[in-house]
């Protein structure tokens, strides 16, 4: 997209999708929303500048290059929020603090193991689709030329 | 602990895996290890199950039937080991031959933990969750190789599975819509008080799905095109673990689930058991490429599975069971061993080409004697004589490809040409002394199909 409107928005936006998936992972807790649609919402961020700048200039960015160990830092995390407990006794997939226990607070958010696991499934998604949108990428420059 | 200790070391070597080249000797060997360990929790598990009882956990530690389960029964722990058997073998073996991309040992491990979860999850959609894990791996793996063939096989794969996949979403979805439930007893506790009109479709929906992921006779047409094009390797976790899915679904939710819809199809699944034993074993006679014959005999010996299916009942159950942790060693052995050269190598595809003919001291038989003793008992001539007539072709078919394989001079002369490496020969002659010892002491085996065949009779309501 040959726009310099296009490329500034671009530019501009990157940053504040992040921080509004972010919120939406967070806002999770007690509102609509999940470490999925943030990750979905990321990643979207990452895909506009390949829209915008093209695949050269988008695939230099820091998460596309490391989009698979993303995707695996993430699983990794998920699997052993969700494997921990396991080790302890306890049911798979138990969380702690439990239920009418202390937990730390940052403002409303409740620091707890589901957190996170959501940031796995949150990073888990964010590679897989920042990945997959590279592959294509490549596939579709590479038919072309 | 142990219900999940398998799935997790398979899980997380597997991600481990993914990050690694899967090329290096380390990583296969130390996935190898991986898969053995998971085997020892799964063993320990099933002891426990042995002394215990069916063992369950509750994810997030809720009360039962509120959270999502897991259930370890014997009928779980027999398919989950025999799985993980049948992967350790083509791993082991592929990693000797010399593994060819990066990803092979990462999705053969991400394969066993999709299978260690469907076998052993006690919630219908987390099932469903579990068989996509697993077929997702395997549809990548199909394609193994990157060869013109491999790609191709894999096209017919993925496309005809995921329609099998839909069609087995659709029909959980329309259970789910019919009794409100998602955890497996739950679900058989309500169908069990619904009209069996009513949840006709659905169970048609589900079986059709089986029946895809096993390959008997209307659903059998992408087997032949995807187990020649593949590689050795992934033919044997093809058709030695991936098409466990299709029976131990068949069990759960017909026997366990759906006892009256199965009890209903029971005509229908004997005949397209008869169909896929004639038309395989007919086809298989006709093929001259061994990948062929082994192709056409799987729809073959599938059909046998359906035969005992269709008897029902703890015994038919346990014939079923029986006959696919038989055909599973059996097909294990042929895929892998039909490409090597060197001594020894004829005399384990002579030993699974017996065990498939259901030849005495070869495991094989063990399958067909279960399935004959369960017909003889209700005087049952059709399926006898359906024993036998099976018998007698893949006798022949099998006896026919292992003369053109091994007897034919100019094949024979090229076979003395270039040996395999002998740790490759080892892996299958293991295989081939596993199937005779199945054969000559049958007790375990017997026991355990046993054991599987009458876990219905406690979750039953």
């Amino acid at each position: 997209m040959n726009n310099d409107m296009a490329r500034q928005a671009a530019r501009l936006l990157l940053l504040p999708t992040w921080m509004v998936a972010f919120a939406i992972l967070i806002k999770g807790y007690s509102d609509s929303g999940d470490g999925f649609s943030g990750g979905v919402i990321a990643a979207l961020g990452v895909i506009m500048q390949y829209v915008t700048f093209g695949t050269a200039v988008a695939e230099k960015l820091r998460p596309v290059r490391y989009a698979r160990q993303i995707a695996l830092t993430g699983l990794l995390l998920a699997l052993a929020t969700a494997f921990t407990p396991v080790l302890r006794g306890q049911s798979i997939m138990t969380h702690f603090p439990g239920p009418n226990e202390h937990a730390t607070h940052i403002g409303s958010l409740e620091l707890t193991t589901p957190f996170l696991f959501d940031i796995g499934v949150f990073l888990l998604v964010m590679g897989v689709c920042v990945g997959v949108f590279d592959l294509l990428a490549h596939a579709t420059r590479r038919d072309r030329s | 602990m142990l219900i999940v200790l398998g799935l997790g070391i398979l899980w997380f070597s597997g991600v481990c895996a993914a990050i690694l080249d899967g090329r290096r000797r380390w990583v296969g060997f130390a996935s190898v290890a991986a898969i053995l360990a998971a085997i020892a929790a799964l063993v320990a598990l099933g002891m426990n199950v042995r002394d215990e009882g069916p063992q369950t956990m509750t994810a997030g530690g809720w009360p039962s039937g509120v959270g999502i389960g897991l259930t370890a029964d014997m009928l779980g722990v027999t398919f989950a080991l025999l799985s993980l058997g049948v992967l350790l073998a083509a791993l082991t073996f592929e990693v000797f031959n010399g593994v060819r991309s990066q990803s092979f040992p990462a999705l053969v491990l991400l394969l066993g933990a999709g299978l260690t979860g469907v076998f052993l999850t006690a919630d219908a959609f987390n099932f469903y969750v579990f068989f996509e894990i697993a077929m997702i791996s395997s549809y990548i793996l199909t394609g193994y190789g990157d060869e013109g063939r491999q790609l191709r096989s894999a096209t017919i794969f993925v496309i005809v599975n995921l329609l099998g996949s839909a069609f087995f979403l659709m029909g959980i979805a329309a259970l789910y819509h019919q009794t409100g439930r998602l955890d497996m007893a739950g679900i058989a506790a309500r169908v069990a008080l619904l009209n069996p009109t009513s949840v006709i479709l659905s169970a048609v929906l589900i079986f059709t799905a089986f029946g895809i992921k096993l390959g008997i006779f209307p659903f059998h047409f992408w087997l032949p095109a995807v187990y020649t094009g593949t590689r050795p390797a992934v033919a044997a976790i093809l058709s030695g673990a991936v098409a466990n899915i299709g029976t131990y679904g068949l069990l759960r939710w017909g026997g366990g689930m759906l006892p009256d819809e199965l009890h209903t199809a029971a005509p229908m699944f004997f005949a397209l058991g008869v169909i896929s034993i004639l038309y395989g074993s007919l086809q298989a006679l006709s093929r001259r490429s061994v990948a062929e014959v082994v192709a056409y005999s799987s729809i073959g010996q599938v059909g046998f599975i359906l035969v005992a299916l269709a008897i029902g009942g703890p015994a038919g159950f346990a014939a079923a069971v029986l006959f696919a942790i038989v055909n599973a060693v059996n097909k294990t052995l042929l895929f892998l061993s039909e490409n090597l050269r060197g001594w020894l190598t004829g005399f384990a595809f002579a030993v699974g080409a017996f065990s498939v003919a259901g030849v005495p001291p070869a495991g094989g038989f063990l399958g067909k004697a279960g399935l004959f003793q369960v017909a003889a008992q209700d005087d049952n001539w059709i399926v006898i004589a359906l024993v036998v007539v099976g018998s007698v072709l893949s006798f022949i078919y099998m006896f026919q490809i292992y003369q053109r394989r091994f007897w034919t001079p100019e094949v024979a002369e090229s076979a003395n040409a270039v040996a395999s490496p002998v740790s490759v020969r080892a892996v299958v002659v293991v295989l081939a002394i596993i199937t005779l010892l199945i054969g000559f002491w049958p007790e375990p085996v017997l026991w355990v199909s046993e054991q599987a065949g009458q876990s219905f009779a406690t979750t039953r309501p």
